[in-house]
């Protein structure tokens, strides 16, 4: 193991374990990942319910559907169920993106506007990130803080999410009646913060459909995401796909193409 | 908002601050409010009718004509009066009110659509007071039931506007084209655009309302591509307006905003869409007796199928009841007997702005509506699925990229290395 371990020292230079995410954001991390994919599979019921509950025989698909979905209209709610989950992983987000939102600012380990600042600097090095990742050469240095294109992908995938609650209040004010038991701050605050996107959109048809194709964005984003830690951990053997579970991830002060040649 | 001051016209509603909230309460001080009501009635009454008997008469004799009894005619007061979210103390108020609206200086324009209010209010086989009293309010002018015609007909209004200044009610129904100058629209003798005729009205009118969808927000002849730059009337004059959207309005809400206007003289409250709050504050789907099916998941899913002959949710089959505000499910269309759901066919957002641009597929569930990118026809799921599938592919193609890539500098780095392989070597021993 000793031995391995020095070869691999060798080649690659040494290893330090770098601390990238603290708890807190490993949580946030998971916590928005479930609720997210709550969310997706729910929204897909509401738009199109699916499941039909309480088939007559001719609307069921096989037998055991025709089965299981008998009963009385009580013993279903499906759809009651799906909006009531939809609602509770809405909540989750909601607060995840303003805690988001003030540990990017305020966060003492690692405050995401850093990786903005200075722009121009930053700017470059998230080009020389998009150069790297065709050509597989030039890596900036960026193991021990959030590299810069990962901070722009993830700040416009926050402004998704934010459009995709604001979107959402405003479908969710729609069904207010009056004043709420909260008081009538609440339906007021919903529709002062929402309600240009009834104009924007084209109504609240609009405003669903929205809704619905910001919700492919961000399944895009989950596709990217995932897909570009596995490269980088594959590519740069540094375990960036541990950094969401263990919070730690690997340095080289090599890398293994500057090793190589 | 709506609330403007025409005290200078009409009654005795000299108090601007006069506050008027049927939602809630009617005010901190009912008696006052009451006293109010009653000598603006009083009024009004006195200024519209020769004497005592003509006062009492006048409405029998109108509903006798079509065979509505006394008692029908208190039971649609009652109705209205609930439907106007007002206390069951004004149910002979409101009566008084019909009844005086019958006699009230009137104007109903036509502008471009297809009358459908008009048939609508008319046409009845068998009227319910509301229908009965649009009949036999003091029309000066409606081209569609008017005796005079052409020069006439131009001057039986001019002089209506000019004797009843900030008395009359102005009800305009269908769209205004504004392109080319209104020229798209003309009407009567003297050809004069729609344009012209509405502003020239709407400026000294008492009470402005806007029926249905096209005189409200243009409705169908402003529907994309809008050749002829339909607007709908709030767009064409300053004064506030009452809309009384639908296709068609119901011909309660047209009654009952009339009603309010003169027990009060005022406009009732509006929602952000200038609608009245009695009338359209709720949310069809919320107030629709198949919500159950939809809560429980139990959707129609073809047209007659078993879940339709169940009465199932209408929601997989286009129902827009989500997005619509009207009182359809409460005060019911068809001699207060039906409603789109009821029978059997979902709601088409009719009384929801642009409704032909934004409802649309009327059949289809909303998610199955193009989304509007210019040059791009397809769902926002199909589009979705389009750019996922563009993603995978150029992840895809990434990966196999940077195998390939990955191999070939591999080999040649194993080449260098087998070149100076005795380097190596030297290193290892040491």
């Amino acid at each position: 193991m000793g031995l391995i371990m020095q070869n691999k020292n060798s080649k690659y230079g040494e290893i330090q374990l770098v601390h990238r995410m603290t708890v807190i954001k490993r949580i946030i991390h998971w916590s928005f990942f479930a609720a997210i994919i709550n969310n997706i599979i729910t929204g897909f019921y509401i738009a199109y319910p699916f499941l039909i509950f309480g088939k007559t025989p001719t609307q069921a698909d096989s037998l055991s559907t025709g089965v299981l979905n008998s009963g009385e209209t009580y013993q279903a709610f499906i759809m009651t169920w799906m909006r009531e989950f939809h609602f509770i992983g809405a909540v989750i987000i909601d607060v995840i993106f303003f805690v988001w939102l003030y540990l990017a600012f305020f966060s003492w380990k690692e405050p995401l506007y850093k990786s903005f600042i200075p722009f121009g600097d930053k700017l470059e090095e998230a080009w020389r990130m998009l150069k790297h990742y065709f050509t597989l050469k030039d890596r900036p240095k960026t193991g021990r803080y959030q590299d810069p294109l990962n901070a722009i992908i993830f700040t416009l995938f926050h402004l998704l999410i934010l459009l995709q609650m604001l979107t959402g209040f405003q479908m969710y004010v729609a069904s207010f009646t009056g004043t709420s038991a909260v008081g009538a701050w609440w339906p007021w605050l919903l529709h002062f913060s929402t309600d240009w996107t009834l104009v924007v959109f084209g109504g609240l048809t609009g405003v669903t459909l929205v809704h619905l194709f910001i919700m492919w964005l961000i399944i895009i984003f989950i596709a990217y995401h995932v897909y570009i830690e596995v490269w980088r951990s594959i590519m740069w053997k540094e375990g960036d796909i541990l950094i969401p579970f263990g919070g730690y991830k690997y340095m080289r002060n090599k890398s293994e193409s500057e090793s190589d040649i | 908002m709506a609330n403007d001051n025409r005290s200078n016209s009409n009654g005795n509603n000299s108090d601007p601050d006069f506050k008027w909230d049927p939602l809630r309460f009617i005010s901190k001080k009912p008696d006052e409010v009451l006293k109010k009501v009653d000598d603006r009635l009083d009024v009004l009454e006195k200024e519209y009718f020769s004497d005592k008997k003509d006062k009492e008469e006048n409405l029998p004799n109108i509903l006798e004509i079509y065979g509505v009894s006394r008692r029908d005619f208190l039971k649609w007061t009652a109705f209205l009066t609930s439907a106007l979210m007002l206390p069951y103390i004004f149910e002979p108020r409101v009566a008084r009110a019909a009844n005086i609206l019958t006699r009230t200086p009137f104007i109903w324009l036509d502008m471009a659509d297809c009358m459908g209010n008009t048939e609508g209010f008319l046409r009845t086989a068998h009227p319910t007071p509301a229908e009965i009293i649009l009949n036999y309010v003091s029309v000066n002018y409606m081209e569609s039931i008017m005796a005079p015609a052409g020069y006439q007909a131009e001057t039986r209004r001019t002089e209506t506007v000019k004797k009843y200044k900030g008395k009359y009610i102005l009800v305009v129904e269908g769209a205004i084209p504004t392109g080319m100058d209104g020229k798209f629209l003309t009407i009567g003798a003297k050809g004069d655009t729609g344009l012209k005729i509405t502003k020239e009205t709407a400026k000294h009118a008492g009470v402005i309302i806007a029926v249905g969808n096209c005189a409200a927000y243009g409705g169908i002849p402003a529907a994309n591509p809008n050749p002829t730059s339909a607007v709908g009337l709030s767009s064409v004059t300053n004064r506030s307006v009452i809309n009384i959207p639908a296709c068609p309005a119901n011909p309660v809400n047209l009654v009952g905003t009339l009603v309010e206007y003169i027990l009060i003289g005022k406009a009732p409250q509006l929602d952000s869409l200038g609608r009245p709050l009695w009338a359209y504050s709720g949310r069809l789907h919320d107030n629709c007796y198949r919500r159950g099916h939809f809560e429980a998941g139990e959707y129609v899913r073809q047209w007659g199928d078993d879940g339709a002959k169940k009465q199932y949710c209408l929601y997989m089959m286009g129902c827009k009841g989500p997005f619509t505000w009207n009182n359809c499910t409460t005060a019911e269309y068809n001699q207060d007997i039906s409603f789109p759901m009821r029978a059997g066919h979902g709601c088409i957002g009719c009384s929801q702005p642009a409704f032909w641009d934004r409802m649309t597929p009327f059949e289809k569930p909303n998610a199955d509506a193009k989304i509007i990118i210019p040059g791009i026809e397809a769902t926002a799921d199909e589009f979705g699925v389009g750019l996922f599938a563009a993603a995978g592919a150029g992840i895809a193609a990434h990966a196999i990229y940077t195998g390939v890539k990955k191999k070939k500098e591999h080999k040649k780095s194993k080449n260098e290395k087998n070149d100076d392989s005795g380097k190596n070597d030297d290193n290892k021993k040491e």
